[in-house]
C-alpha cells in the first residue's frame, strides 16, 4: 500500500491531500478546522484529518505543492532587480523567506511525525496541472495554469498525455495575470485574495467601455502572450499596494474600502464599468492562451487550473471559443488544489495507477448529526429528527424558508456543491436580497447559484451542463427571468447540475416533486468573513447566529420553535 | 540535524542554476536564517505578500 499526502499553503488557502493505491481518499482546506478564513499556515490539522479518513497512521511520503528553494531564488532575484524600490521590503522579504518558508519541508516533517528524507516537493504549477488533469475525465489535454505567482512561472501551457505532464510554455512573474486582477480587487476596494469573486460578480452590473484604456495596462500579442506595463503596478515593489498611482490616473482615484456599495450611483456604476472593462481584458487573455494551447498541443480537450480558473465567466467565453470540444477545471482549482496534483504527482512517481476522474468533492470530514442533535438541544432549540429528510426540507423551501443544509463529508474547493449549502427557493428575486443583506451579510450586488438536477437544465438555460457545471465553475445564460433569485443581472447563471443518483439528486427530485421544478437556489453553508463550515458544531454555531429558518443536519432538523 | 537537507538542497539549487553571483549575499542570509530560527523566527501579513515573498 502506498499513501502520498499533497501538502499546499504557506501563503493563502492550505490544504491536505490524501492518496491511497492512486485513489484520492480525502483532501480538506486548513482553513475549515482552524475556522481561519483562507488560512496559510501549514495544514497539520487538515492533514491529520485527512489520514484520519483514511485510516493511515503516518504517510509513505508527503510532497509539498512548491519549490521552497526557486521561490527563494525568484524572490532574491526581484528584490535586487527591482533596487532601490524594494529596499524597504527587503530586510522582511528576506527574513520571511529564511527565517520560515525555507524550512517548510522540515517543519512538516517535525509537525506530522514523518523522517525528512520522506518530505518532497514538486513545481508549483506542476501541481496546478496535475490537479486539474488527472482530476479530469480526459486521457489527453491540453492544459493552462494560470495564477498569481508560483516559483518563477505565473502562467504556463502543458500537454497531458498517457505518458504525463510535459509543460509547453510559461510567462514568468511579474507578467501575471493573477496579480493584475489581484491589483484591481484592491483598486475597486475589495480585499486581495478574497474579493476576486466580488469583482467577477460586479463585472455584470457594468460596461466595458474602459476596455480600451486597459489595453495601455496589458498589451495582447496576436501569439496569445500578454505584457503587463508594470508603472501601472506596485506588487513587485510593495506589499500594501498593488497598483501605482499611474492606474489611478488613467481610471480615476481609487474605491474606499469602507463605503458601502449603491450601484445606483454614477460614481459605483463606473467602478463597474472598470470591473466590466478588466473582466474583458482578462478573457481576452485567456482566450489567446487557450487557443495557443490549443495550437501547440492539437489536443481537443483543455483542462484549466491556479486561482484564475475559479473565474466562471471567463471559463465559459473559453469552453465557447477557444475551439476545445470539452473543458475541465476542478471545483478547487486555486492554491488548495495544489495539495491534490502534489499528492497525485507524489502517488504516480511510486507507481499508482492515475486516479479515476473526480466525480464529486465531498473529500472533507463527514459530519456527526448526533453531535448536532445534542448541541442544538444543550443550546435550548427546537429538534428533531426525520424519517424523510428530502421531503421535509422540500416541504420548508417551497414555504418560503431559507434552509441551512449539511450531509456527509465536506466539499473541496470554495464551491458548495450540496453538502455544506444553504438553500432556498430559487423563484422570487426577493429570496437574493434577504438572504444578501441578513444571512450573507454582503455586497447586494452579489449573485447565487442554482442547482438543477441534470438532464432538466434546458428547461431555464441556454446549453446543457457539461464537466464543468457539475463543480460550478463556469456559467449558463438563463432563457427568461423564472428563476429570479439565481439569475444575476446579466442574465446569466453559475449553474451547478446534480446527478440523479447522488443524495442531493434525491433532494431535488423531491424539491420537485413539492415544487414542481428541481431546482434550489445554492450558496455556502458560512457568514461574512468566515470559512464555510465543516462540523456539525459549526453547523450550529452558524444557526444560531443568522437569521436562517431552519437547520437540517442529515436527519435531524433544528428550529428556533417547535415545528 | 535534519534541517541540514535543506541547507544543502537550498545551496545546491543555486549551484544547478549557476547562480554565483548571489553566493555571497546568500551565505551571509543564511547565517541571519539561524538566528532568525533560533529566535522564534518572524511574521509579517500584507495583501501582496505573496506577491514579492
Amino acid at each position: 500500500m502506498s499513501a502520498v499526502l499533497g501538502i499546499s499553503g504557506g501563503y493563502h488557502d492550505a490544504a491536505a491531500a490524501l492518496v491511497v493505491d492512486g485513489v484520492v481518499v480525502a483532501a480538506l482546506q486548513e482553513e475549515r478546522l482552524s475556522r481561519v478564513k483562507n488560512d496559510p499556515s501549514p495544514p497539520l490539522r487538515a492533514a491529520r484529518a485527512c489520514l484520519s479518513i483514511g485510516g493511515i497512521a503516518a504517510p509513505d511520503r508527503v510532497v509539498f505543492y512548491e519549490n521552497p528553494y526557486a521561490r527563494i531564488e525568484r524572490v532574491l532575484v526581484s528584490l535586487l532587480r527591482g533596487f532601490p524600490r524594494t529596499f524597504r521590503q527587503f530586510p522582511r522579504a528576506i527574513g520571511a523567506q529564511l527565517g520560515s518558508k525555507l524550512w517548510i519541508l522540515d517543519d512538516l516533517a517535525e509537525g506530522l511525525g514523518v523522517p525528512r528524507a520522506k518530505v518532497t516537493f514538486v513545481a508549483h504549477h506542476e501541481a496546478h496541472a496535475a490537479s486539474a488533469f488527472y482530476a479530469s475525465p480526459y486521457p489527453r489535454a491540453a492544459v493552462l495554469t494560470v495564477d498569481g505567482v508560483g516559483e518563477e512561472a505565473a502562467t504556463a501551457i502543458w500537454h497531458g498525455t498517457e505518458q504525463g505532464l510535459r509543460e509547453v510554455a510559461h510567462v514568468d512573474y511579474p507578467c501575471s495575470l493573477g496579480l493584475l486582477y489581484a491589483a484591481f480587487t484592491a483598486y475597486l476596494g475589495f480585499a486581495v485574495n478574497e474579493g476576486e469573486y466580488k469583482v467577477m460578480g460586479l463585472a455584470a452590473w457594468g460596461s466595458p467601455r474602459r476596455r480600451e484604456e486597459l489595453a495601455k495596462v496589458v498589451q495582447l500579442s496576436s501569439d496569445g502572450g500578454y505584457e503587463l506595463d508594470l508603472s501601472y503596478f506596485a506588487f513587485h515593489t510593495d506589499t500594501e499596494l498593488g497598483f501605482s498611482s499611474k492606474l489611478e490616473a488613467l481610471l480615476g482615484p481609487r474605491r474606499p474600502a469602507e463605503r458601502p456599495w449603491d450601484l445606483e450611483t454614477a460614481e459605483d456604476r463606473a467602478y463597474a464599468d472598470v470591473a466590466a472593462s478588466l473582466q474583458a481584458l482578462l478573457e481576452d487573455a485567456l482566450l489567446g492562451l487557450a487557443r495557443t494551447a490549443r495550437k501547440r498541443t492539437e489536443e481537443e480537450c483543455l483542462c484549466l487550473a491556479g486561482g484564475v480558473a475559479l473565474n466562471a465567466v471567463a471559463n465559459a467565453r473559453i469552453a465557447r471559443e477557444a475551439g476545445f470540444s470539452r473543458v475541465f477545471v476542478q471545483p478547487a482549482a486555486g492554491d488548495a488544489g495544489g495539495a491534490l496534483g502534489a499528492a497525485i504527482l507524489g502517488a504516480m512517481k511510486d507507481g499508482a495507477p492515475r486516479p479515476a476522474p473526480m466525480r464529486d468533492a465531498a473529500l472533507g470530514v463527514a459530519v456527526d448529526a448526533g453531535e448536532a442533535n445534542m448541541l442544538a438541544s444543550a443550546l435550548g432549540f427546537a429538534v428533531k429528527r426525520v424519517d424523510d429528510r428530502d421531503a421535509e426540507v422540500a416541504g420548508r423551501l417551497s414555504r418560503g424558508e431559507v434552509i441551512a443544509f449539511v450531509d456527509g463529508r465536506c466539499e473541496f474547493g470554495p464551491r458548495a456543491l450540496g453538502q455544506r449549502s444553504i438553500l432556498a427557493d430559487p423563484r422570487a428575486a426577493a429570496t437574493r436580497e434577504r438572504i444578501n443583506r441578513a444571512v450573507k451579510r454582503r455586497e447586494p450586488f452579489r449573485p447565487f447559484a442554482p442547482s438543477a438536477l441534470a438532464g432538466t437544465e434546458l428547461r431555464w438555460y441556454d446549453e446543457p451542463g457539461d464537466d464543468m457545471t457539475r463543480f460550478m465553475t463556469t456559467v449558463r445564460r438563463a432563457k427568461d427571468t423564472t428563476l429570479g433569485a439565481v439569475t444575476h443581472v446579466d442574465g446569466t447563471a453559475r449553474l451547478h447540475t446534480v446527478d440523479p443518483e447522488s443524495r442531493f439528486g434525491a433532494l431535488l427530485s423531491a424539491v420537485e416533486r413539492e415544487s414542481g421544478i428541481p431546482v434550489v437556489l445554492n450558496t455556502s453553508l458560512n457568514g461574512a468573513g468566515e470559512p464555510i463550515c465543516a462540523t456539525a458544531a459549526d453547523a450550529v454555531a452558524f444557526f444560531a447566529a443568522h437569521a436562517v429558518d431552519a437547520l437540517v443536519v442529515e436527519d435531524v432538523v433544528v428550529t428556533r420553535r417547535p415545528s | 540535524m535534519s534541517r541540514l537537507r535543506t541547507v544543502a538542497g537550498l545551496l545546491g539549487h543555486f549551484l544547478h542554476r549557476q547562480r554565483f553571483f548571489l553566493a555571497p549575499l546568500l551565505l551571509v542570509l543564511l547565517a541571519a536564517a539561524v538566528l532568525l530560527v533560533l529566535t522564534g523566527g518572524l511574521s509579517y501579513v500584507a495583501p501582496f505578500v505573496y506577491a514579492i515573498f
